[in-house]
């Protein structure tokens, strides 16, 4: 008898492919449980759906493809898991059937299952979802009642509650909790399933790149950006994914930077929320071109080794010559991408003034012609509106007649003051220096009680008196039983009187 | 004080629990002895006896060919009965001395002789080493009086006695400096005499807390020589990483120690070379551990070398009650050879005998799955390799790459990431294969290039 014979090592760890898959599963468990208790029942039957469609995928496709059953790797359980995650909890049910079939028999499957795809599936997955079920899947709802997501509040200018979206109680996708992530990726970390290299150089390089393109940032703002629109998910959990990553430290690190320089353009300039994921996908696929260039050296050829013989004649050109090429063209497509986003800007702007405009006619029949003065907007934002409440002064147009006249200016106005929500408006005001009415773009009051300031008794007022600080019950009586609802209207509309009252002039 | 590391590295299972508290028990063999004429790195010795020749314990039986090359001594007395092609440890057929021992073990005049070796002098000491036929005895099986003959003895700073041990399951260097802390002292001043500029190192893993004691103790007089502990991570024992905790550099394959002003010498060859110098005895006995789930009582040996490793198994009690053997091998579980029989010589350089009831590797080899890429080997890999970019290449066999682009030739075979590669790769295995195919297209071009002129 012979015995087993085979090469050096003779022990192998413990720690096999299906253990890595079902680490991060664990990991991902806090998120997953806190979006079922937030979300019910339909959250878990999205999960299941999620997870169950991608193992049949990966069954049936194994099957047809003729390729051994892969189920036992835990991959495919990853991927659906990791879908459920980053969709709507209120998505029908097909909707996440879907993205796992694609996910693993399209991104995974067609190019070669585990460990040969390109992108990762289960963002893969969600990009088709999203390109798909456009409306099912950027409907964000808590209880059953629609919202706009935190990111869309802090995007408009709102007011956002922090705290609330680091816990995950300002709603969002199925795993909205920055926390339970948090905790899953530093239990990754500390068992050593991730290193620290590429989560913290996404976090760091997406806060650094975000602040700049935005032009400064607050403490507090900075954190919403980074609690909200899955950051902190991709970091963890998207980018470490290890397959579509960099192998080597500086390629991580490279990876990293590339990632959170992309979000944040993609979250500054873009007009989609979902800035993170196309980063993701796009450093995806650079990953075998960072591998490439940042091939590490080993110890002994690095600096302070013992030198000695020359090369045997092998390319011994440093890392950074060979990235010098590619990294001209990196510099030169961002440049490309920045010069296309100032030509764009132009018309962004009139696509959002046209979205305005049917609004703006209303409060100004008189105007044919609208136009976005620009040192008036650029001062919006920051306008100073602490004496009258949580407000944003919003956008500030001007109208002009058939013949090019002055026919009157709109100042649009968001209080977060509402009794049920924020209330946004448009305030119109007349070149002779009276309101000329106004008119909500976003009002979510109760029926019955704060929704009554929509009412025609109540808007009335508005029309006709001069353009000076109003008071309630002195000339603007409020709507009966929404007093409320009424002040929070009233200010706002005083806040767009005192914006007018600074930038009026220079409006026209 | 532990100190520094090296960077990488892994901790498997030591298993030193088998065998480590066994004290070496000499065992003397029966029958016949087999001597491989190429058990060093060199050229192979040539015979100096003929079938029929009666032979005496550490009577010179085959010469060294060459300058990197090893004199063989025959470990028993008794008779010549063939020289001829016998299967070796490597599992290859190598030319062999076959003694018939006589149960005797009379010895040649002169052996065990003491001789004091202040009054030798530097020359003195390395042609008794030469002809003593000590080699590196640590696995690497290079001819130790090579080594000690660096072109600048006045740049080495640091002979260092590798007392690492850091592969899993042996146990026979922590009870040779148990056992024989003083001798071990005493070549490492024979060594150190050779270096004007040198300290001597005794440099041994911290799972070894006994040995730490005992080496501390044999050195305490010594002002030149230092007892160092090491973190317990494998490969502390591989000679790169040893230079890399005691002298801070990296070296390079082409790269001798000496190079790094280091010696680096197995403690077992350390005591070689004191039995060498100053017992006029050459190397033909050697500690060797049998160990493993698969024996009945593991222990560590004082062996005579050629003798066969089922002999050394039988001292050692056989297979353990209701176990049977699927894995045998030579050396230790990380670097040792797997062996497809027992029937094969103990070599100088022969540290132990593994035996596994169930072999990790056949099992392994249900989980295996395509690389995920987790760049597990990359972190663990003491050269600052990526084996993953590397066993990609090797599968292409895309060897330019593998060996410019990815420094391929610069892997020690440690086989740290064949052991943490969670998709159960068979790294080493391509690695291997790429260096051969890289070495013989080498040669090939040498011989081709030399037939033209």
């Amino acid at each position: 008898m012979s015995y087993h014979v085979s090469s050096s090592p003779h022990v192998r760890s413990p720690l096999s492919t299906g253990h890595v898959m079902y680490d991060v599963i664990l990991a991902l468990m806090p998120a997953t449980l806190f979006g079922v208790r937030m979300f019910g029942v339909h959250a878990l039957l999205v999960v299941l759906m999620s997870v169950a469609s991608a193992v049949t995928t990966e069954y049936v496709f194994d099957y047809i493809a003729g390729r051994e059953n892969t189920l036992y790797d835990g991959s495919a359980v990853l991927t659906g898991l990791l879908l459920a995650l980053c969709i709507p909890a209120s998505v029908p049910l097909y909707v996440p059937y879907i993205g796992s079939v694609f996910a693993i028999a399209v991104v995974k499957g067609l190019f070669g299952g585990l460990g040969k795809n390109f992108m990762n599936p289960a963002l893969g997955g969600r990009v088709f979802l999203l390109l798909s079920f456009g409306g099912a899947m950027t409907r964000y709802a808590i209880d059953g009642a629609t919202s706009a997501t935190p990111l869309a509040n802090l995007e408009s200018g709102a007011a956002v509650n922090v705290v609330q979206m680091f816990t995950g109680h300002a709603g969002g996708v199925l795993g909205c909790s920055t926390f339970a992530l948090l905790l899953g990726g530093l239990y990754l970390w500390v068992i050593d399933a991730i290193s620290w290299r590429i989560p913290v150089s996404v976090l760091l390089s997406f806060s650094v790149f975000v602040a700049l393109f935005s032009g400064g940032m607050s403490l507090p703002e900075l954190c919403a950006h980074l609690t909200g629109g899955g950051i902190v998910m991709a970091a963890f959990f998207m980018a470490t994914d290890p397959v579509t990553s960099p192998v080597t430290a500086p390629g991580q690190l490279l990876y990293g930077w590339l990632i959170g320089l992309l979000s944040a353009f993609f979250r500054v300039f873009g007009s989609s929320a979902d800035s993170v994921s196309y980063a993701v996908i796009l450093a995806n696929v650079a990953t075998p071109l960072i591998d490439e260039l940042v091939i590490p050296r080993p110890f002994a050829y690095r600096n302070n080794a013992v030198e000695a013989v020359p090369d045997a004649g092998g390319e011994s050109k440093s890392a950074l010559r060979r990235a010098a090429a590619p990294l001209c063209v990196l510099a030169v497509s961002v440049a490309l991408l920045c010069g296309v986003a100032g030509v764009t800007a132009g018309v962004i702007e009139k696509r959002r003034l046209a979205e305005h405009l049917a609004a703006y006619r209303v409060l100004l029949p008189n105007a044919v012609d609208f136009s976005l003065p620009e040192a008036a907007n650029q001062a919006a934002p920051g306008f100073d509106t602490s004496a009258y409440g949580n407000i944003v002064i919003q956008e500030a147009a001007a109208g002009a007649d058939a013949v090019g006249a002055a026919a009157g200016q709109v100042v649009a106005v968001r209080t977060s003051d509402g009794r049920d929500g924020p209330i946004t408006l448009s305030v119109a005001f007349l070149p002779d220096g009276t309101l000329n009415g106004i008119l909500y773009s976003e009002l979510n009051e109760t029926p019955g009680i704060g929704m009554k300031v929509g009412e025609d008794a109540f808007t009335g007022q508005f029309a006709g008196i001069p353009a000076q600080t109003l008071t309630l019950g002195d000339g603007i009586d409020a709507a009966s039983g929404a007093t409320i609802s009424s002040a929070a209207v009233v200010n706002a509309v005083n806040a767009a009187i005192a914006f007018h009252d600074a930038y009026g002039g220079a409006m026209n | 004080m532990t100190g520094r590391t090296f960077r990488g590295g892994v901790h498997p299972d030591d298993g030193k629990a088998y065998s480590r508290d066994a004290a070496p028990v000499a065992y003397e063999p029966t029958g016949e002895l087999v001597f491989p004429l190429s058990q060093h790195i060199g050229k192979p010795a040539k015979p100096v006896v003929k079938p029929g020749d009666a032979v005496l314990v550490g009577q010179l039986i085959a010469e060294q060919d060459g300058y990197v090359s090893a004199n063989i001594h025959s470990s028993a007395s008794g008779t010549v009965k063939a020289i001829e092609k016998r299967r070796t440890l490597m599992g290859n057929l190598g030319e062999c001395v076959v003694i018939e021992s006589d149960g005797k073990f009379n010895a040649v005049e002169g052996m065990g002789k003491k001789t004091e070796w202040r009054n030798l002098g530097r020359e003195k000491i390395l042609a008794k080493i030469r002809e003593a036929g000590v080699v590196g005895m640590g696995g690497a099986s290079f001819p130790t009086a090579v080594k000690l003959e660096p072109k600048d003895p006045g740049a080495i700073r640091y002979v260092i006695a590798n007392g690492a041990e850091c592969e899993p399951f042996i146990t026979c260097d922590d009870q040779l400096m148990r056992t024989r802390a003083g001798e071990i002292v005493k070549g490492l001043k024979i060594m150190l005499s050779l270096f004007p500029n040198a300290e001597g190192v005794v440099l041994i893993e911290d799972n070894k807390p006994e040995a730490i004691k005992a080496m501390t103790e044999a050195a305490a007089m010594e002002k030149k020589i230092r007892v160092r502990a090491a973190p317990t991570k494998y490969p502390q024992g591989g000679e790169k990483s040893i230079i890399k905790v005691v002298a801070g550099r990296d070296t390079k394959m082409s790269q001798l120690p000496a190079e790094a002003g280091c010696i680096v010498d197995n403690v077992s060859t350390v005591c070689a070379i004191y039995e060498a110098v100053c017992l006029n005895t050459p190397l033909i006995r050697r500690a060797v551990t049998v160990t493993g789930p698969a024996v009945k009582t593991p222990g560590n040996f004082i062996v005579r070398v050629g003798t066969a490793f089922s002999e050394l198994l039988e001292a050692a009690g056989g297979v353990a009650d209701g176990a049977e053997i699927r894995k045998a091998i030579a050396g230790g579980a990380m670097m040792g050879i797997a062996l497809a029989d027992l029937g094969a010589p103990i070599q100088k350089a022969s540290n132990a005998l593994t035996l596994f009831a169930e072999d990790e590797v056949e099992k392994a080899q249900e989980k295996l799955t395509p690389c995920i890429r987790c760049g597990r080997c990359n972190e663990v890999c003491p050269m600052g390799l990526t084996p993953q970019m590397m066993g990609a290449a090797a599968e292409r066999k895309d060897y330019y790459k593998y060996e410019h682009r990815l420094y391929g030739l610069e892997c020690v075979s440690c086989g740290s990431c064949t052991y943490v590669c969670p998709a159960k790769r068979p790294l080493m295995q391509l690695f291997k294969d790429a260096k051969g195919a890289i070495l013989a297209a080498r040669n090939a071009a040498k011989q081709g290039g030399g037939a033209a002129k």
